[in-house]
């Protein structure tokens, strides 16, 4: 398995939201995907799900040009975003239900019940999605996405929502997916929690990819390494423009580790 | 087959949601009824021109409240993203306009339902054996009303005030739709009997055809757009 991305753009109207974003990912790979507000992360997720179409540049999966076209495509790639994807006025119960009717994984409802168990809302089950609570509308999506198994799964920053036990809950899921040979891509601002479960991190830039990191030594030094990255700009010195502005040095604080 | 499971556990779910909000259903509902009375009380049409006013006062009325539950159509989608969830799983883009167009029918068949009689009564209309046919004709018209509003209601779905743009880019499109329903209608409520109207019938069913083909075709590029 290997999805190849090729100067994959978006632009959104005058503006770039993403350039010439190149990158190869392979079977098992868990990658990382940073930077601050607006450096292109969900627009990578987007185009990667095909809910966006790009600008220019190509992804190729398996060979294949594109994550679109014929249906059977789409169904490999897994979107997670906290509290979004679900129907509100449906259970939980439903909701799985409904989702896996339509990806033609005709779930029974043992299968069903234990995937709302192993995410802790069994008792739950049958209340609307509307009463749950964010950490769990993001659990009740965890139970979603193993029932169905992408091939690819893309997280948008999964853990603002999480308690701790659902922090462990979704990195068990997502070790376990990369272990059966998935690719999964996080972005997040997390970034001692992401980059502890990945093997590699892209750091994005103003829709530019100035890094891509893999994780050959210890975490330490991993993790370094990609805060360097973050503490740059995209021609490799300190951010003079926000230095300029705000009289200050590197990303927001709240990207470093 | 695909398509039709595909389309029906669409339909199962908008109905479900229905079901439990009833937000549709009764605003139309209310609507259609609403607009009934204003008519009865507006116009004073004398027995020997019934045949050849009321069917366009019924037939706008349904129009009105038709387009209000089609601003409503994927409304619920819109909440949480779930357009793109649909859009993201394995479902064909012709399923989803069958099943979104099927559930805008049937709430549409149901409203019908219930305000045509109420329209027999207020307008004093005699002839209750024609009100099968008439159903039969309704149901035609408001089939080829679901299959396009469907379309320009996906169309519309991100302007900005689609409320305002969805009737101005229906209405021109629904202009021989309209008059092939009101002239068969027209036709049974004057004889019982279509008569010279059959080729406003063929109009109407051709009509039906063609948008629910186009529908079906090119609803992938509409969406994903």
């Amino acid at each position: 398995m290997r999805l190849i991305v090729r100067d994959l753009s978006k632009a959104y109207g005058l503006s770039w939201a993403l350039k010439d974003l190149t990158f190869d990912l392979t079977a098992g790979d868990l990658i990382a995907l940073l930077g601050s507000n607006g450096a292109g992360k969900t627009t990578v997720l987007k185009l990667l799900a095909g809910l966006v179409h790009a600008t220019s540049g190509k992804i190729v999966f398996d060979g294949k040009p594109g994550l679109r076209g014929e249906s059977g495509e789409r169904s490999i790639v897994g979107f997670l975003t906290p509290g979004e994807h679900l129907y509100d006025n449906l259970t939980a119960r439903e909701n799985l239900k409904f989702f896996t009717a339509l990806y033609d994984r005709n779930c029974s409802a043992s299968e069903i019940d234990t995937a709302l168990s192993d995410v802790g809302l069994a008792r739950r089950a049958n209340e609307y999605v509307a009463a749950l609570s964010s950490g769990m509308k993001c659990r009740l999506s965890i139970a979603k996405w193993k029932l169905l198994d992408p091939v690819l799964m893309l997280l948008d920053e999964p853990y603002g929502v999480l308690d701790a036990s659902g922090v462990e809950l979704l990195e068990n899921f997502l070790c376990d997916h990369c272990a059966k040979g998935r690719i999964v891509i996080i972005a997040s601002h997390h970034l001692e929690r992401v980059l502890a479960i990945s093997s590699r991190a892209i750091v994005l830039n103003q829709g530019k990819m100035i890094s891509d990191q893999r994780r050959q030594q210890s975490w330490e030094s991993f993790k370094t390494a990609v805060n360097d990255c973050l503490r740059m700009d995209p021609n490799g010195g300190i951010d003079k423009q926000r230095e300029g502005k705000n009289g200050r040095q590197g990303p927001a604080p709240s990207l470093l580790v | 087959m695909v398509l039709l499971k595909q389309a029906s556990l669409i339909l199962w779910k908008d109905l479900l949601l229905e079901l439990r909000r009833r937000e549709s259903v009764l605003t139309m509902f209310f609507f259609g009824t609403l607009l009934l009375f204003v008519f009865h009380f507006a116009f004073d049409v004398p027995p020997q021109t019934i045949a050849e006013l009321t069917p366009a006062l019924l037939w706008l009325a349904f129009l009105f409240t038709g387009t209000l539950g089609l601003a409503q159509l994927f409304g619920l989608e819109k909440e949480n993203r779930c357009l793109d969830a649909l859009l993201l799983a394995q479902v064909d883009r012709g399923a989803l306009f069958v099943g979104k167009a099927s559930f805008n029918f049937l709430l549409m068949a149901l409203v019908e339902i219930v305000v045509m009689p109420l329209f027999w009564i207020l307008f004093n209309l005699r002839s209750w054996t024609h009100m099968p046919a008439l159903f039969g004709i309704v149901f035609l018209g408001t089939l080829g009303f679901c299959v396009l509003g469907t379309l320009m209601s996906a169309t519309t779905m991100t302007a900005r005030a689609r409320e305002l743009i969805l009737p101005l880019v229906l209405f021109p499109l629904m202009i021989p739709l309209i008059l092939a329903t009101i002239r068969c209608m027209e036709a049974i409520l004057r004889t019982g009997q279509l008569g010279d109207a059959a080729a406003w019938l063929r109009l109407l069913i051709g009509f039906d055809v063609i948008f629910l083909t186009v529908g079906v075709l090119i609803f992938d590029w509409v969406v994903e757009a």
